[in-house]
C-alpha cells in the first residue's frame, strides 16, 4: 500500500514534470517561430498555438506576451491600415490578459508601449499626439519597474529618434538611450527560462544613426 | 500490487473545413479544444486536422480575426470526427458600412473619417474657431457678418451645439451688431466632432437644420502647463493628472484694444471688446465609468457708436456687458457587457446688459438640460438606444420705456420634455439601417408631437457607399418672437437627404443632395411684428460636392467643397416667398495645408467664395422684394505654425489677404432723404483684414507633447 502510494505520487510528479516539459517545449518552439517568422501565415500559426497554450494554462503571462509579440509582427508586415489596426487590437487584448496575471512585469508594460508605437505609425498626423504620449508613459513605467530591461530602453530610444526627426533637432538624447540599451543587453539576466531576449538587432540598427 | 501503468489514452482525430458565410475557405483559423493545447491552424485551403487525447464532452472552438468566435460541444468518444465550421463575420466599426447622410465626423477613432480632429483646429481663416473651420465644408453658407453656422438655407439659430450630449443654449460669444461672434468653446477641448447638416439622430432635438455634436476629451494623461501670449490677450492653463482623475483649469484675458489701436477698424469703438474667461474640466474614473465636469464663465464687454446713415454726425452709443456661465456634468459607464448608460445635466446662464444711449435693456436666459440615455447591444448586429430628457428655460427681457419711464418686462418659462428611441441594425457589413422616433411635449405651446428619423447606408463595393436619411425636426421660435407671443408653436423642417461617398486611406469623394420643407415658420400678420402666427413656410434644396486628397502631393493635404443652394421662405415680414438674406446660391472653399520640414512649419491657405446675397431695398416696389444681390464674397486667408522646439509654437494668421472690400448686405436709412430715396450703407467687415499672432508654450515633463492640436 505504501509503495503503491509512493509510485502513484512519483507517477503524478513525473506526469506534471512531463507537462511542464511539454509546456516549455511548445513555448520554446513557438517563441522561436514569432522571433523568426517571415510571413503573416507563419506568424498566424505561432500566435494561434500560443493563444491555445495561454487559454489552457490560465496562470502564465508568457504565452499571452508572445502572442501579443507575434500579433505586432503581423501588424508590421500588413500593408492595409484597417487590417493593421485589427492585429494591433488583438495584440492589445493579449497584453491586457497578461497584465491581469502579472501587473508589475516590466516586459509586459514595454510590450503595451510597443503596440502604441506601431499604432502611431498607421496615421502619424492624426495619432502622433495621443499615442506618443501613451507610449512614452509605458516605457517610463517599464524602466521604473526594471531599470535593467534593455527592450524598454530600446523602444524609448526609437520614440526619441522619431521626435528628434520631426523637429529636426539633434538626436543626442536618443543616442544616449541607445548606448544605455546596448549596455543592458550585454548584462541582462533572468531566472525565467522563457524571458524575452529580442531586440538587440533592432537596437544595433538604431545605433547607426549616431556617429 | 499491480504497477500503475500510464495507459495509452484513446485518441480522436478531428478534421474538417472552415468556411465563411459566403462559402469561401478561411486559412489561418485557430481550431482547438477549449482549455487544451490541442488544436491547429487551418491551411490555405481551409482544411484542418489534429489529434487530441481529451475525452468525453468537450467544446470545439474556432477563432479568427474579423469573425465571431465559433463554439460547439462535441462528444470525443469515437476515433475520428469530421467537422464543418462556418464562421460569421463580426461587424466591427473599422470597415463596416456607416450611415453618413448629412454628417461629417472627425475624431481620433480608428474609423476612416472625412475629417480629423486636428483639422478643426488647423484650417486657415478659422483662427481656431470651430464654426469657422466647419464653414469650409459643404452645406454651410458664409454669413461673414455673423460668424455663426448657417446650414443649408437655415438661419444661424437653426444649428445647435451639444457637448457630451448636453445642449448649449448659447454657443457663441457676444458680438456687436454686424460684427462676427466667435464660438465659446475651443477645438482643443474635444476629442471628437460630429457635424450634421441634416437628418441627425432622434437623440437630438430643438434644431431645425443642424446638430453640432462635440465630445470632450476623456481623462488627461500628462501633467502640463500651457501659456499663450496672443496679439489679443493671454491665457494660462494647467493640467494635473492622478491615477484615476485629471483636472484642467484655464484662465484667459482678451483685450482687443491694443490691436485695434494698430489696425484701422470700420467700427467706431468707444471701448473695444475686453473679456475675462475661466474654464475648468475635471474627470474622475469611477468603476468602469467616467464622470466629466466642465465649467466655464465669461464676462465680455464693449461699447461702440452707431452712426446714422443719412447724417453720420448723429450717433447712438451701444454698450454691451455679457455674463455667461456654463456647467456640464456627465456620467457614462458600461452597466454590463451589453448595456451602457450616458447621463448628464447642463446649466446655461446668458445675460446681456445692453444700453442704447444709456437706456438700459437687459436680457437673461437660464436653462437646465437633464438627459439619460441607455444603449443596449442585443447582438453584434443590433443595437437599441433610448432615453429621456427635460430642457427647462427661463427667459426675461426688460427695457425702460422712454415715454413713461417705466420698466417693461416680458418673460416666459418653457419646459420641453422629450423621449426618444432608435434601433440600429446591421444586416451585414454592407447594409445598415437606423430607425427612430422622438416624442416632445412643449409646456408653452401645449403641443405633444412625435417625429420620425430614418437613415440607412449601403456599401455595394469595398470603397463606395450610398446613404439616405429622412426626418422631421422641430424647434421653438427665437426668443425675440416667443417673448411677444408665448403660444407660438414650434417651427418644423422635414429633411430628405441622399449621398454617395468613397473614402480611401488618403482620398475622399462625396456628393450629396437634399430637400428640406419648412413649415410653421413665424410670420407677422400684415407686417405687424407684434401679431405673429405660425403660418410661414419655405423650402431649401441643393447639391453638394466634397473632395479631399492628402496623398497626391507630398506633405500636402487639401480639400475642396462646393454647395449649391436653392431656397425661398415666406416668413416674418416677407410680403411673399423670397430668398432670405443669409442665403447665397453658390458657396465654395478650397483648403490647403502643407507641412514644410525645412522650415519646421505648417502652412495653410483657405480660399472661400460665396455668390451674392439678397438684400431688402426699400426703394423698390414690394414685387421686387429681395431681388437685388450683393457682390460676391471672396476671401483668401493664410496661417503659419512655426515649431522651433517641441514645446514652443509661433502662430501667425491673416484673413482676407487681398484686402477685398466684401459687402454682406445693405442697410438703409430709417427715413428717406430729401430726394425721397432711402440711402444705403454696406454691411462690411469690421476691418479689411484680421491679423492674429500667438506664442504658445507647453511646459511638461514629457517633452514630446506641445500645443499643436490646440491650434
Amino acid at each position: 500500500m505504501k509503495t503503491g502510494t509512493l509510485i502513484l505520487a512519483m507517477t503524478i510528479s513525473l506526469m506534471s514534470l512531463a507537462n511542464d516539459g511539454k509546456y516549455l517545449e511548445v513555448m520554446n518552439k513557438n517563441i522561436e517561430a514569432v522571433y523568426k517568422g517571415q510571413t503573416i501565415e507563419e506568424l498566424q500559426q505561432a500566435v494561434n498555438t500560443l493563444n491555445r497554450v495561454a487559454d489552457a494554462e490560465k496562470t502564465k503571462w508568457e504565452p499571452y506576451y508572445y502572442s501579443a509579440f507575434g500579433s505586432v509582427m503581423m501588424a508590421n508586415r500588413e500593408k492595409d491600415a484597417i487590417k493593421k489596426d485589427g492585429y494591433l487590437d488583438l495584440a492589445l487584448v493579449a497584453v491586457e490578459k497578461a497584465k491581469a496575471i502579472n501587473e508589475n512585469e516590466s516586459e509586459i508594460i514595454a510590450m503595451e508601449g510597443f503596440i502604441h508605437m506601431i499604432r502611431l505609425t498607421v496615421d502619424p498626423a492624426t495619432r502622433g499626439q495621443q499615442y506618443s504620449g501613451m507610449a512614452m508613459q509605458n516605457f517610463g513605467k517599464a524602466i521604473e519597474l526594471n531599470p535593467e530591461n534593455p527592450r524598454a530602453l530600446s523602444l524609448l530610444a526609437q520614440m526619441q529618434f522619431g521626435t528628434a526627426r520631426f523637429f529636426n533637432s539633434p538626436a543626442t538624447e536618443a543616442c544616449g538611450t541607445v548606448t544605455k540599451a546596448l549596455e543592458k543587453f550585454e548584462t541582462f539576466k533572468s531566472e525565467n527560462p522563457l524571458a524575452p531576449v529580442w531586440g538587440k538587432g533592432m537596437t544595433e540598427a538604431l545605433k547607426k544613426n549616431c556617429q | 500490487m499491480s504497477l500503475i501503468t500510464v495507459s495509452v489514452l484513446a485518441q480522436t482525430k478531428i478534421s474538417g473545413l472552415v468556411k465563411d458565410a459566403k462559402g469561401e475557405v478561411l486559412p489561418g483559423v485557430n481550431v482547438l479544444i477549449k482549455n487544451s493545447y490541442d488544436g491547429t491552424s487551418s491551411g490555405v485551403d481551409g482544411s484542418f486536422s489534429f489529434v487530441t487525447e481529451e475525452k468525453g464532452k468537450q467544446a470545439i472552438v474556432a477563432t479568427f480575426i474579423g469573425y465571431k468566435t465559433f463554439e460547439q460541444e462535441v462528444d470525443l468518444s469515437s476515433k475520428e470526427l469530421q467537422f464543418s465550421i462556418q464562421l460569421r463575420e463580426e461587424i466591427n466599426q473599422l470597415d463596416a458600412v456607416v450611415i453618413s447622410a448629412g454628417s461629417f465626423t472627425a475624431g481620433e477613432e480608428k474609423r476612416r473619417t472625412i475629417l480629423k480632429a486636428i483639422d478643426i483646429a488647423t484650417t486657415a481663416g478659422a483662427t481656431a474657431d470651430i464654426a469657422g473651420a466647419l464653414n469650409t465644408l459643404p452645406g454651410t453658407q458664409k454669413v461673414g457678418e455673423s460668424g455663426r453656422l448657417f446650414v443649408r438655407g437655415g438661419d444661424g439659430n437653426e444649428a445647435r451645439t451639444f457637448i457630451d450630449g448636453m445642449a448649449v443654449l448659447d454657443a457663441y460669444g457676444p458680438a456687436a451688431p454686424n460684427t462676427p461672434s466667435r464660438g465659446r468653446f475651443l477645438p482643443f477641448m474635444f476629442k471628437g466632432t460630429s457635424f450634421s447638416t441634416g437628418g441627425y439622430s432622434a437623440e437630438y432635438g430643438q434644431a431645425l437644420s443642424s446638430a453640432l455634436v462635440l465630445n470632450s476629451k476623456d481623462k488627461a494623461e500628462m501633467n502640463q502647463t500651457d501659456i499663450g501670449q496672443l496679439s489679443v490677450g493671454a491665457d494660462v492653463a494647467h493640467t494635473q493628472v492622478w491615477e484615476k482623475a485629471s483636472w484642467t483649469g484655464k484662465v484667459q484675458y482678451t483685450d482687443i484694444r491694443p490691436y485695434f489701436g494698430l489696425i484701422n477698424q470700420r467700427v467706431d469703438w468707444k471701448t473695444p471688446p475686453v473679456a475675462v474667461e475661466g474654464s475648468t474640466a475635471f474627470r474622475q474614473m469611477v468603476g468602469k465609468g467616467l464622470i466629466k465636469f466642465f465649467g466655464n464663465f465669461n464676462r465680455s464687454s464693449f461699447s461702440l457708436y452707431n452712426h446714422d446713415i443719412l447724417d453720420s454726425d448723429i450717433k447712438q452709443q451701444f454698450d454691451l456687458v455679457n455674463n455667461y456661465r456654463y456647467g456640464n456634468l456627465s456620467y457614462q459607464t458600461a452597466l454590463n457587457s451589453s448595456w451602457d448608460l450616458r447621463s448628464g445635466v447642463s446649466y446655461t446662464l446668458n445675460q446681456n446688459n445692453v444700453k442704447l444711449d444709456d437706456v438700459p435693456m437687459n436680457e437673461i436666459e437660464k436653462g437646465i438640460h437633464a438627459k439619460s440615455v441607455l444603449e443596449h447591444s442585443i447582438s453584434d448586429r443590433v443595437e437599441v438606444r433610448f432615453g429621456g430628457e427635460v430642457i427647462d428655460r427661463n427667459y426675461e427681457v426688460s427695457r425702460v420705456d422712454l415715454v413713461s419711464n417705466q420698466t417693461q418686462t416680458q418673460s416666459f418659462h418653457e419646459a420641453i420634455t422629450a423621449s426618444f428611441a432608435e434601433v440600429e441594425m446591421y444586416a451585414s457589413k454592407q447594409l445598415v439601417a437606423k430607425i427612430g422616433g422622438r416624442y416632445e411635449y412643449n409646456s408653452l405651446s401645449l403641443q405633444s408631437t412625435v417625429d420620425p428619423r430614418i437613415s440607412l447606408a449601403y456599401k455595394p463595393s469595398k470603397k463606395g457607399q450610398f446613404s439616405f436619411a429622412y426626418g422631421n425636426f422641430r424647434q421653438s421660435p427665437k426668443n425675440q418672437y416667443l417673448r411677444n407671443n408665448n403660444q407660438l408653436a414650434s417651427e418644423q423642417a422635414e429633411h430628405y437627404i441622399l449621398n454617395y461617398q468613397i473614402i480611401n486611406d488618403r482620398k475622399t469623394f462625396r456628393i450629396e443632395g437634399y430637400y428640406k420643407r419648412y413649415s410653421d415658420l413665424v410670420k407677422f400678420t400684415n407686417g405687424d411684428p407684434f401679431l405673429m402666427t405660425n403660418s410661414g413656410k419655405g423650402y431649401a434644396k441643393g447639391i453638394e460636392l466634397f473632395w479631399r486628397d492628402s496623398q497626391t502631393i507630398k506633405n500636402v493635404d487639401y480639400w475642396f467643397s462646393y454647395s449649391y443652394l436653392d431656397t425661398k421662405r415666406d416668413y416674418l415680414n416677407y410680403p411673399s416667398a423670397a430668398v432670405p438674406t443669409f442665403a447665397s446660391s453658390h458657396n465654395f472653399s478650397i483648403v490647403y495645408k502643407h507641412f514644410v520640414k525645412a522650415i519646421k512649419s505648417q502652412l495653410g491657405f483657405t480660399y472661400s467664395y460665396s455668390s451674392g446675397r439678397p438684400y431688402f431695398n426699400p426703394n423698390l416696389a414690394s414685387e421686387k422684394f429681395q431681388s437685388e444681390r450683393t457682390p460676391s464674397y471672396q476671401d483668401l486667408s493664410a496661417n503659419v505654425s512655426y515649431l522651433p522646439k517641441n514645446w514652443l509654437i509661433i502662430y501667425v494668421s491673416c484673413t482676407n489677404l487681398t484686402g477685398r472690400d466684401n459687402v454682406f448686405g445693405y442697410e438703409y436709412s430709417a427715413q428717406p432723404n430729401s430726394n425721397g430715396e432711402y440711402v444705403s450703407q454696406g454691411v462690411r467687415q469690421p476691418a479689411s483684414r484680421f491679423l492674429f499672432m500667438g506664442v504658445l508654450i507647453t511646459l511638461s515633463k514629457n517633452k514630446s507633447i506641445n500645443q499643436l492640436p490646440n491650434l
